[in-house]
């Protein structure tokens, strides 16, 4: 019997004000025609409480693009879920965010792009960052609980400690710092968003010492840049062991990227019930437990920890998503890693690759994430 | 910050809050959940904002018949302290 899902992540859009070049939507996003009904995603809810589920994630997108998202975390907290909105802060005001806390909203995580104005903006692909410090004080007096969350990259890492400092100022309990992973949008850029291994060094540096200052008054998670790690990531705690997915459109995913995965089918909840997908489809048992697993992963002993790490990340690099995770040193494909990160660290070092900032001609550096059509 | 006394009166912090019934009963905060073991329970369970630590003590004392109130009490604090590191308890 597999184990219960504590986390549900409901992408109820694809739709956003913000074009982030790190976005981990998939590069085929959801058509806004195709999304759920509220009622579907009340269906969802009562039956993911059933399952056990503890958590519900209302992201996107931007899950504030929704019309019905106060209804929606009002169904999720009445089906004893507790609610977190992640959320660019776009689309909220003084009354929807009364609304929301009145609805039963546990929890508000807002990101940020940088803590300065231009890069932010640019990274976002939007003019979003002084909006979202206007929001953040409206946010801290609501009572909700409140997580700033920072993404970092080669392109801002470098003042991580002004951006430590402008959480700090916005008085969350809790500050995320995410090295943002190679995936959807942020896979297409990884060539100007990886960071160096320098930048990460002192990143790693920068965050632990800020974790030390700041105990008992901001918790502060890292998500740690796992390229440049011994061993890889628990990718999602296990292959549908922890969490699971739902996007706009109904499918059922183990993880964000799933879908990359050439040869898999999802399920979709419009046409099954979620324990049933969970506990018996094929997506959710194709890499769930120890059957799958080749060596190195079959015999080490990290293989209850990290699971053999991410399938997505070893289709994406490997080409094979049943070989252990590139990014594990012990993985014969880890080679694949180093090449990557050998290019990129040369380049960055010989200046042809120097975080730059917004540049004052437009230049084609990246991709920004469109809007679903 | 302020250490925890005799009158500090616990309380989950914001974000944090119980889930499930019974022995299933699991505190929920952001980005996590912890199951307690019972006798956790029965000390975040009194951490309600209203009861100061020390009648959370001396109701621990009468729930377990302890014979040492004193090694209560700080397993009481070192547990609060440690969960208040982890911004899941305010006092």
């Amino acid at each position: 019997m597999p184990e219960t899902p504590l986390a549900l992540i409901a992408e109820i859009t694809h739709r956003c004000p913000l074009h982030c070049v790190y976005c981990s939507n998939p590069l085929q996003m959801a058509s806004p025609s195709s999304e759920l009904t509220t009622q579907d995603w009340e269906r969802v809810f009562e039956q993911s409480a059933k399952l056990g589920t503890l958590h519900v994630h209302l992201t996107g997108g931007e899950p504030l693009a929704r019309e019905d998202v106060t209804e929606l975390v009002k169904s999720a907290h009445d089906h004893g879920l507790y609610t977190n909105l992640i959320t660019s802060g776009i689309g909220l005001s003084e009354a929807r965010l009364d609304a929301l806390v009145k609805a039963g909203l546990d929890h508000i995580q807002l990101s940020f792009q940088d803590s300065r104005e231009a890069p932010a903006n640019w990274i976002a692909g939007t003019r979003a960052h002084a909006l979202k410090l206007e929001l953040a004080p409206l946010i801290r007096r609501s009572g909700v609980a409140f997580t700033v969350n920072m993404v970092v990259h080669r392109q801002n890492v470098d003042h991580l400690e002004e951006m430590i400092a402008l959480a700090e100022s916005l008085q969350p309990e809790r500050l995320e710092i995410a090295h943002t992973q190679y995936y959807g949008w942020a896979w297409k850029n990884l060539e100007q968003l990886l960071p160096t291994r320098e930048q990460v060094r002192e990143s790693l540096e920068k965050i632990s010492a800020a974790q030390k200052r700041l105990q008992g008054r901001i918790r502060i998670d890292a998500v740690v840049p796992d390229y440049y790690a011994r061993y890889p990531k628990a990718c999602m705690g296990g292959w549908g062991r922890r969490q699971l997915l739902i996007d706009p459109s109904g499918t059922v995913l183990p993880c964000h990227a799933a879908r990359v995965i050439p040869g898999l089918g999802f399920e979709n909840v419009r046409q099954s019930p979620l324990d049933w997908i969970w506990r018996e489809s094929e997506s959710f048992q194709k890499f769930r437990g120890e059957s799958w697993m080749p060596e190195p992963c079959r015999s080490c002993d990290r293989r209850t920890e990290d699971f053999g790490g991410c399938r997505c990340q070893a289709f994406m690099i490997a080409g094979d998503a049943a070989s252990t995770d590139p990014v594990c040193s012990l993985a014969p494909t880890r080679g694949l890693v180093e090449e990557k990160l050998s290019q990129i660290n040369a380049a960055v070092i010989s200046g042809k690759k120097t975080p730059q900032g917004p540049p004052l001609e437009q230049e084609n550096l990246w991709v920004y994430r469109p809007q679903p059509k | 910050m302020a250490e925890l006394e005799d009158a500090s009166q616990p309380r989950l912090a914001a974000g944090c809050r119980w889930a499930g019934e019974g022995a299933n009963r699991t505190l929920v905060y952001p980005e996590g959940a912890l199951r307690l073991q019972e006798t956790a329970r029965a000390i975040l369970e009194r951490c309600d904002g209203q009861r100061s630590f020390a009648q959370i003590v001396q109701e621990l004392v009468a729930a377990y018949n302890a014979s040492d109130p004193e090694k209560i009490r700080q397993d009481a604090s070192a547990f609060l302290e440690r969960l208040r590191q982890k911004r899941l308890v305010d006092f």
